[in-house]
């Protein structure tokens, strides 16, 4: 079995003004994509790593992976205008592999251990995710029904598919006009085949809005042994 | 007679506070306005309009330190004299370790340390024996860790050390020179440094402008050779 990687590194800095796009952000020091990378460097199953980023910045990706000596295992293409887009060109970016992870630049605190579990659970398609720890119901500017938390499941990454399979998911999505926030239920909705969900972590948080930076911080000095 | 300020880094943050509360203190008589950008300078000017303070814009870039001695001579040989200087022009990059380049290492130190120290050189050789008042704007980021912000940071430790260092040398010569520390501060260079961040929640320039402002009071005798460090508190 062979693997690659896809890691989506393609905010353009948008949100709330930013001066540049979220990959870029340092955290404790480090931009968030360099944490990543670093975590997936020491993986030798991981024969090819592909960064989808946008072309605004394809070249400072570049500089990024030579300044911090990143070897030709690493490499970046243009991503597409959506995230579905870009993880498709980062599939078929791949070559020869059998089977790709997936993950993305904004969940920095992911660990080694975890993509190794990942790369060694025996299911051909896994993802992690956690319990929902809050309520959660269906409405708008009224309450409109209930959802059962325990029938539900926050979507971490990494994620695992069986690359031939993702690709075909992603072309029938396409030819069928429907996107997805995220590759497991893209994957079930168009194969219809199971996907694992391992037991993640509650420190793997996403920094989307800034409080999540905030809260990314405080753990990374947790992890760092700088914690108070 | 009222005494003639300099502020360095009129045009934006701390800088421009700064010029609008001293606009109003009636022991300024000349306010000289220092910044790159001429249409920042404009702004400041435009916000100090309602004070009772001469204000002079003098665009100029302080990356360029040998043109630092005219500049200071050109002040005084206006305004016969520079009573009042008020270092606050900054820059920052940050970027980790790696992606630190020597140039970004170049422009922070010239900016933050080199010609605050050409400036405080010159003004003192003009007002030689003089009562001077000099504040030097540093950071938190110069006294704790800021993985991130290498170059900043150092420019920063530096700022103390420098402003510590000429406290005690020009001791008892009329010149009292502050170090004042700011924590997190809604500047345009905070931004650049914490791009995550609300500025809203953070203190604001018109917090040290006030502290600024009460250090170069002709009353204030007892802090200077000190880091003062400035913080919103809770």
């Amino acid at each position: 079995m062979t693997f690659g990687m896809v890691v989506l590194a393609g905010g353009i800095g948008r949100r709330i003004g930013r001066p540049f796009p979220k990959q870029f952000l340092l955290l404790g020091g480090k931009p968030l994509l360099v944490h990543v990378l670093e975590k997936a460097r020491p993986i030798v199953e991981l024969e090819q790593i592909v960064i989808t980023c946008p072309e605004a910045h394809l070249e400072e990706t570049r500089q990024l992976l030579e300044n911090h000596g990143f070897d030709r295992r690493f490499r970046c293409i243009v991503g597409g205008g959506t995230r579905q887009e870009s993880v498709y060109l980062g599939l078929k970016a791949l070559e020869g592999v059998d089977s790709v992870v997936i993950h993305e630049a904004v969940r920095p605190l992911v660990t080694v251990d975890e993509f190794r579990a990942l790369i060694a659970s025996p299911d051909e398609n896994a993802m992690y995710g956690i319990p929902i720890s809050f309520t959660v119901l269906r409405g708008h500017e009224y309450v409109e029904g209930l959802l059962d938390r325990d029938e539900l499941v926050n979507v971490q990454l990494p994620q695992k598919f069986d690359l031939p399979k993702l690709v075909a998911a992603h072309e029938a999505a396409r030819a069928a006009g429907t996107s997805f926030t995220e590759d497991a239920s893209l994957f079930v909705q168009h194969t219809g085949e199971r996907v694992r969900i391992l037991p993640g972590s509650e420190r793997n948080v996403k920094i989307t809005v800034p409080a999540d930076f905030v809260m990314a911080e405080a753990l990374y000095a947790d992890v760092i042994g700088r914690g108070s | 007679m009222g005494r003639t300020a300099v502020v360095t880094g009129a045009s934006q943050g701390i800088g421009r506070a700064t010029a609008v509360r001293l606009s109003r203190d009636p022991s300024i008589a000349n306010l000289v306005l220092v910044a790159r950008s001429a249409d920042g300078l404009d702004a400041t000017a435009a916000a100090c309009a309602t004070g009772i303070v001469a204000v002079h814009q003098l665009p100029y870039d302080l990356g360029d330190l040998d043109g630092i001695p005219a500049l200071v001579a050109g002040i005084h040989e206006r305004h016969g004299s520079i009573d009042v200087l008020l270092n606050i022009a900054g820059y920052a990059e940050p970027r980790s370790l790696l992606d630190t380049s020597a140039q970004n290492l170049v422009t922070t130190f010239t900016v933050n340390v080199f010609a605050m120290l050409v400036l405080t050189r010159e003004v003192v050789r003009h007002m030689q024996g003089r009562p001077i008042k000099i504040v030097n704007i540093a950071s938190t980021a110069g006294i704790t860790s800021r993985p991130g912000w290498v170059a900043y940071a150092a420019s920063k430790a530096a700022v103390v050390s420098l402003s510590q260092t000429l406290s005690e040398e020009l001791a008892g010569t009329g010149v009292r020179i502050y170090t004042i520390s700011p924590g997190r501060t809604a500047t345009e260079l905070r931004r650049k440094l914490a791009p995550e961040e609300d500025p809203n929640t953070i203190m604001q320039p018109d917090a040290v402008a006030d502290v600024i402002a009460m250090l170069v009071g002709e009353g204030e005798r007892t802090l200077d050779g000190q880091n003062i460090i400035v913080r919103q508190q809770i």
